[in-house]
C-alpha cells in the first residue's frame, strides 16, 4: 500500500524534473540566443564621442575656423560623499551662485543616476586649472571636454560660415539627419550647413560595459572619431578683414570677385552675425534683438540684399544700346538736366544739366538723360536681354541658400505679375536702374566680372575644394563658366575705356577711388528707396536714415589686365562715390599690397571738391 | 541516551554524504562567484555559508546519533516552541524588505519560518502515525493538523512571507494525501480546495501579493516593476546557453542585474555560467537526493520512520521545485530558496537537519521496533 503511495510520488517527482529539464532546454538552447542578445544590450552601453569637425580655410589654407577643447564641469551624485560642502566649495571656484548650482543639480535629477549633471559650460583656462589644483577636495567633480568651434577671426565672413546648433526635432524628421540623434550639433547655417556632411567628421564610440544602475565597470572597445574634412573657401582672409574693417560702421555688403574664375574673395555682408551668440543656442532676447535690429544683420545683404542698381545698370544699358546699334559711340544727347516724357519731367542727378554729351561722357559723369533717350530707343524688352544675358534677375547659383533672383523687367513680365500693358515712360527708369529693377550686389558684381573679362559669365563660387584629415583632396570646384553675354567684344571695350574714366578723368563720379600704381575702372550709382516727392526740398542731413538713397559702386582693375571685380553697396549712404567708393579704395588698397608685397602707400585719398555734388 | 550501534556505522549511507557534498561544494562555489566582488566588508558570504554548513554537519550529527523516534515524545514541546518563536519574530522580529522575519540572536539571526517548516514535518508525522486505523481517515481526523499547520501558517503568511506559508501548505497536502484518506474525503477536499483558491485571492492576499501573481501571468507588461525579476532571471538563465558563460563571468549576475542572486536567484548565476550542462548536473543532483530519499522511506524500518522520511522528502522536493520553477519564470517570485544552494543560514540547517533525519531513518532500518 505504501509501496504503491511511494511509486506515485516517484512518477510525480521524476514528472516535474522533466519539466524542469524542458524549460531549460527552452530557455537556454531552443531561444538562448535571443537571451544571450538581451543580455548583451543589458551590459553594454554605447558612447559616442563627438568628432573634431572639419575646418574651415581660406584660399591660402589659412583657419579660419578649427576646434577647440571645451571645458564643462559635470557633477556626479554617486561620488559625493558630503554633497554640500563640495557645492559650497565649487559655487566659490566657479564664481556663481549657490543656488544656480543646486537649481541645475534639481533638474539633473530626473536623469539615471550614472548621467552627470553639467553644471556649467565652457569654463576658462584659470577655473579650469583651480578645479584641478582642489580635485581631491571636489569628489563627484569632474571635467568633461567636448569639441567646440573655435572663431580665429570672430565674425568674419559670419553670413558666409555660419554656425552650429543643436539639431532640432524638425530636421531630425528629415532624410538628410536621418543618421543624426537629438542633441547632435548641425550646422544650421551657410558652408556650416551646406557642407554638414564632409565637416561633420564620424563619431567615435566607446563600448562601456555597466551595471544595472548604469556605471562604468570596463571599457570594452574604443573606436576613435574620425575627424571631418577640411573645407577650403575662396574668400581670402587678409581681404575680406580689410571689407569688413572698411566697412566697419555701415550697413551694406561688399563682394570682390575673381573675374576671370568666379571665385569670390570677399563676401562681406554688415552688419555681421555674432557667431559667438550662436554657440550652444541662442537666446531668445538676443534673437529679438537681432530680428528688430533696424540695420537688418540676419540678412545677408550679398546674396539676399535687393535693390535697385541705380547708375550701374547704365553698364548693361549702355551694353545694349551699343550692341543692338541704336546709337553710335560718337552719337549726342543734349541734357538740360530733365527730359520730358508724356506728361511727366524725368530729371537728370545734374540740375544744371550736363550739355552735350557723347558715350563716354554719359558714362563717367553718369547722365540720366542720355540713359532715357537710349533706353526709349532700346524699348525695355531689349534691356532685359541683356541684363538677363549678364546674371541679372535670377540666381547665380551660388552654393550659398535662400539666394534671392532679382527682378529685371519686361513687358512680359509687367503683364504676368500686373496684368497690365508696359508704359514707354517706366522703360526710362529702367534704363538708370531704376523703377522696377532689383539687383543682388552679388549679381552686379557678377555682371561687372563679365563685362571687363570679355564677356563670359562664371558661377560664383565660395567653395574652392575639400580635402580629407590625410590630405588627399576629396573635391574641387572648378571654375564653372556659363557662356557668353550678350553684346559685341567692341562695345564691351567701349564700357570698360569709359568706366576708367568715371575713376580717372576730371569729372568722374568715382575719383576717391583712385591709387597711385594701379588702374581701376567703375560705375558709381546712387538707388533711390523712395519717390522724390519723400524728400523734396529736404537738405541730405535732414532726410531720415530710413528715405536716404544706397550707395552703389561696382569696379574692377587693373583697368589694363582686370583680375578682380569689386562691388560695394552701403544701405543708406547717398552717395557712391564718397560712401561707397573708399570702401572699394581699401579692398584694392590691399589686395596689390598682398599681390606685389610692398604696402604702397602713397598718394592721399583725393579730396572731393565741395562744390562738386557727384552720384 | 547515545546507544550507539556499531551496525549504525556500517548501514552509514554514503550516498547520501556524497549527494550532499556535491550539491554544497557547487552551492559555495556558485556563492562565491555571486557575491566576491560585492563584500568588501566583514566576512565573504562563501565563508560564512561554509561555517553554516560545519555548523549544519554538526547538528546532522548529533541528529543521527539519537533514534528519530524520540521525536515522537519531542514533538509537541518543538511544535509550541516553534510557535513561540514565530510569535516571537512576529513581535519583535528584525524588518528587512517590509516584512518581519528575523530574530537577531547576536551571532546568528534566525529565521524562525525555516525551522518551522521541518517542525511541521515532525508533528505531522507523529500525528498521523499515532491516529493510523487502517481504514482511512475522515474529514473529521483531517481537523487537527489542518489547525495544526494552520496556526504556524498564518504567523508566517501574518510576517509577510507568503511563500514560505504556502510551503507548509504543501506539505501538509502532501503528507495528507500520502497516508490513506476516505473516498468521501478526497473528494471534499479537492472541491473545497478549488472553491478557496478565489476566495483567498479576493480576502487574503495583500495588494503586492496579488501583483506578483498577475506579473507572472504577464511579466511584460511591467518590465520595470515587478515584472523586472522574472525577466532578468529568464535572461540570465537563457543566455548560459549550452556551457555558460564561465565560472565568474556571469554578466547578468556579475553586473547586478540580476536581484538576490545569491539567495533566491542563485540557481539563475549558476544557469548563466555554467549553462545547460552545468544546470542538468545540479538538477540531476537534486532529483537524485529526492528519488533517494523516497528509497530512504521505503526502506524504514516503522510506520512512523517512512512518515517521517516522506515528509522531510516533501520539504526538500518542494523548495526545489518551486524555487527552480520560479527562477525559471514558470511560477510567480515567491521567496522560496532553494535548498543547500540559496545563502542563508536558518534554511541551510533547518535543510540538513531534515537530511541529518534522513540519514537517521536509513542507519537504523534495519533496528528493531523496539
Amino acid at each position: 500500500m505504501l509501496k504503491k503511495r511511494i511509486d506515485i510520488a516517484m512518477a510525480l517527482i521524476i514528472f516535474s524534473a522533466a519539466l524542469l529539464l524542458t524549460r531549460l532546454w527552452y530557455l537556454q538552447i531552443y531561444r538562448g540566443d535571443e537571451y544571450a542578445k538581451l543580455s548583451e544590450i543589458n551590459r553594454i552601453r554605447i558612447q559616442e564621442i563627438a568628432a573634431p569637425r572639419g575646418n574651415i580655410l581660406d584660399r591660402n589654407g589659412q583657419p579660419i575656423i578649427t576646434n577647440r577643447p571645451r571645458f564643462n564641469v559635470v557633477w556626479s551624485r554617486e561620488d559625493a560623499p558630503n554633497p554640500d560642502a563640495v557645492i559650497k566649495d565649487l559655487a566659490r571656484i566657479l564664481n556663481e551662485d549657490i543656488s544656480v548650482l543646486l537649481d541645475r543639480i534639481r533638474a539633473g535629477t530626473e536623469n539615471p543616476r550614472y548621467m552627470p549633471t553639467r553644471l556649467k559650460e565652457d569654463i576658462d583656462w584659470e577655473t579650469l586649472a583651480a578645479i584641478e589644483n582642489k580635485h581631491l577636495s571636489l569628489p563627484g567633480v569632474r571635467i568633461e571636454v567636448m569639441p567646440s568651434r573655435d572663431y580665429l577671426y570672430g565674425d568674419f565672413a559670419s553670413h558666409f560660415v555660419g554656425y552650429l546648433g543643436e539639431i532640432s526635432p524638425a530636421e531630425l524628421a528629415q532624410s538628410r539627419y536621418a543618421k543624426y540623434q537629438s542633441g547632435d550639433q548641425i550646422g544650421k547655417q551657410g558652408v556650416e550647413k551646406i557642407f554638414e556632411e564632409y565637416l561633420k567628421g564620424e563619431k567615435g564610440r566607446n563600448y562601456l560595459e555597466v551595471d544595472v544602475h548604469g556605471f562604468e565597470q570596463r571599457q570594452m572597445q574604443l573606436q576613435d572619431p574620425y575627424p571631418g574634412n577640411d573645407l577650403q573657401l575662396t574668400l581670402d582672409i587678409e581681404l575680406q578683414r580689410a571689407a569688413e574693417e572698411a566697412m566697419a560702421d555701415k550697413a551694406g555688403a561688399v563682394v570682390v570677385m575673381e573675374v576671370n574664375t568666379g571665385n569670390l574673395l570677399v563676401m562681406c555682408s554688415t552688419p555681421p552675425l555674432h557667431l559667438q551668440e550662436f554657440v550652444g543656442g541662442i537666446s531668445s532676447t538676443a534673437w529679438n534683438k537681432l530680428l528688430n535690429n533696424p540695420l537688418n544683420p540676419l540678412l545677408n545683404k550679398t546674396i539676399q540684399g535687393q535693390y535697385p542698381p541705380g547708375s550701374t545698370f547704365k553698364i548693361v544699358t549702355a551694353l545694349a544700346a551699343i550692341s543692338e546699334g541704336v546709337i553710335t559711340p560718337d552719337a549726342s544727347f543734349f541734357c538740360g538736366g530733365a527730359l520730358n516724357f508724356g506728361n511727366r519731367r524725368y530729371g537728370c542727378w545734374k540740375k544744371g544739366g550736363h550739355g552735350t554729351v557723347d558715350f563716354q561722357r554719359a558714362l563717367i559723369e553718369s547722365c540720366d538723360v542720355y540713359f532715357y533717350s537710349v533706353g526709349m530707343r532700346l524699348g525695355v524688352d531689349n534691356i532685359a536681354k541683356y541684363a538677363t544675358s549678364l546674371g541679372m534677375g535670377r540666381k547665380s547659383g551660388i552654393e550659398i541658400e535662400h539666394e534671392k533672383a532679382g527682378i529685371i523687367p519686361s513687358s512680359a513680365w509687367k503683364q504676368q505679375r500686373y496684368k497690365q500693358k508696359w508704359q514707354d515712360g517706366e522703360t526710362l527708369s529702367v534704363a538708370i536702374g531704376q523703377g522696377y529693377v532689383l539687383t543682388t550686389p552679388l549679381q552686379v558684381c557678377r555682371m561687372t566680372a563679365a563685362v571687363v573679362n570679355g564677356g563670359t559669365l562664371y558661377r560664383p563660387q565660395i567653395v574652392h575644394s575639400i580635402t580629407a584629415p590625410d590630405g588627399k583632396i576629396l573635391k574641387t570646384f572648378a571654375p564653372t563658366s556659363e557662356g557668353k553675354i550678350l553684346g559685341s567684344a567692341h562695345s564691351l571695350a567701349l564700357i570698360k575705356e569709359a568706366l576708367v574714366g568715371v575713376v580717372n578723368s576730371p569729372g568722374g563720379t568715382a575719383k576717391v577711388v583712385k591709387l597711385p600704381d594701379v588702374l581701376i575702372g567703375g560705375k558709381t550709382g546712387t538707388a533711390q528707396v523712395v519717390g522724390l516727392t519723400h524728400v523734396e526740398g529736404m537738405s541730405e542731413k535732414n532726410i531720415p536714415y530710413k528715405y536716404r538713397d544706397h550707395a552703389w559702386f561696382t569696379s574692377f582693375a587693373p583697368a589694363e589686365k582686370p583680375e578682380i571685380a569689386v562691388t560695394v553697396l552701403v544701405e543708406h549712404g547717398q552717395h557712391g562715390g564718397s560712401a561707397a567708393g573708399p570702401v572699394a579704395r581699401a579692398v584694392y588698397k590691399r589686395y596689390f599690397e598682398l599681390k606685389n608685397g610692398i604696402p604702397k602707400e602713397t598718394a592721399e585719398t583725393p579730396p572731393i571738391a565741395k562744390d562738386e555734388k557727384e552720384e | 541516551m547515545l546507544r550507539f550501534d556499531r551496525r549504525l556505522l556500517l548501514n552509514f549511507d554514503w550516498v547520501l554524504i556524497v549527494a550532499v557534498f556535491v550539491v554544497a561544494l557547487i552551492g559555495l562555489a556558485n556563492i562565491y562567484s555571486s557575491t566576491h566582488l560585492y563584500t568588501k566588508v566583514g566576512t565573504p558570504l562563501y565563508i560564512r555559508e561554509l561555517t553554516y554548513y560545519l555548523m549544519g554537519a554538526g547538528i546532522a550529527l548529533l541528529i543521527v546519533s539519537i533514534d528519530y523516534r524520540v521525536l515522537l515524545t519531542l514533538n509537541y514541546p518543538l511544535y509550541i516552541a516553534m510557535i513561540l518563536l514565530l510569535l516571537f519574530a512576529l513581535a519583535f522580529g528584525k524588518t528587512i524588505g517590509g516584512a518581519q522575519r528575523w530574530i537577531d540572536l547576536g551571532f546568528f539571526r534566525l529565521q524562525p519560518s525555516e525551522p518551522a517548516k521541518l517542525v511541521l514535518v515532525i508533528t505531522l508525522a507523529s500525528y498521523y502515525y499515532r491516529k493510523e486505523t487502517g481504514k482511512g481517515f475522515t474529514l473529521l481526523d483531517l481537523v487537527v493538523p489542518a489547525l495544526l499547520t494552520g496556526v504556524p501558517f498564518i504567523l508566517i503568511a501574518k510576517q509577510p512571507d507568503l511563500g514560505t506559508g504556502l510551503l507548509l501548505g504543501f506539505i501538509f497536502a502532501s503528507m495528507t494525501l500520502f497516508v490513506k484518506l476516505r473516498w468521501t474525503t478526497l473528494a471534499t477536499l479537492l472541491c473545497g480546495g478549488l472553491s478557496a483558491i478565489p476566495i483567498a485571492w479576493k480576502f487574503f492576499l495583500k495588494p503586492y501579493q496579488r501583483q506578483r501573481v498577475e506579473t507572472f501571468l504577464n511579466p511584460e507588461n511591467d518590465p520595470l516593476g515587478t515584472g523586472y525579476h522574472i525577466i532578468q532571471s529568464k535572461i540570465a538563465v537563457g543566455s548560459g546557453l549550452i556551457f555558460g558563460k564561465g565560472f565568474m563571468q556571469g554578466t547578468q549576475g556579475q553586473l547586478d542585474f540580476l536581484p538576490e542572486r545569491h539567495t533566491d536567484f542563485a540557481f539563475s548565476v549558476w544557469a548563466e555560467e555554467w549553462g545547460f550542462m552545468g544546470s542538468v548536473v545540479l538538477l540531476l543532483c537534486y532529483f537524485f537526493m529526492i528519488l533517494w530519499g523516497l528509497n530512504i522511506a521505503i526502506s524504514a524500518r516503522d510506520k512512523f520512520g517512512v512518515l517521517l522520511a516522506f515528509g522531510v522528502v516533501s520539504l526538500i522536493f518542494w523548495q526545489a521545485f518551486i524555487n527552480l520553477a520560479m527562477v525559471m519564470g514558470l511560477l510567480p517570485v515567491v521567496g522560496v530558496p532553494l535548498p543547500l544552494f540559496s545563502y542563508g543560514g536558518s534554511s541551510l540547517l533547518t535543510n540538513l537537519a531534515g537530511l541529518g533525519l534522513l540519514m537517521n531513518i536509513r542507519m537504523r532500518r534495519y533496528m528493531g521496533t523496539s
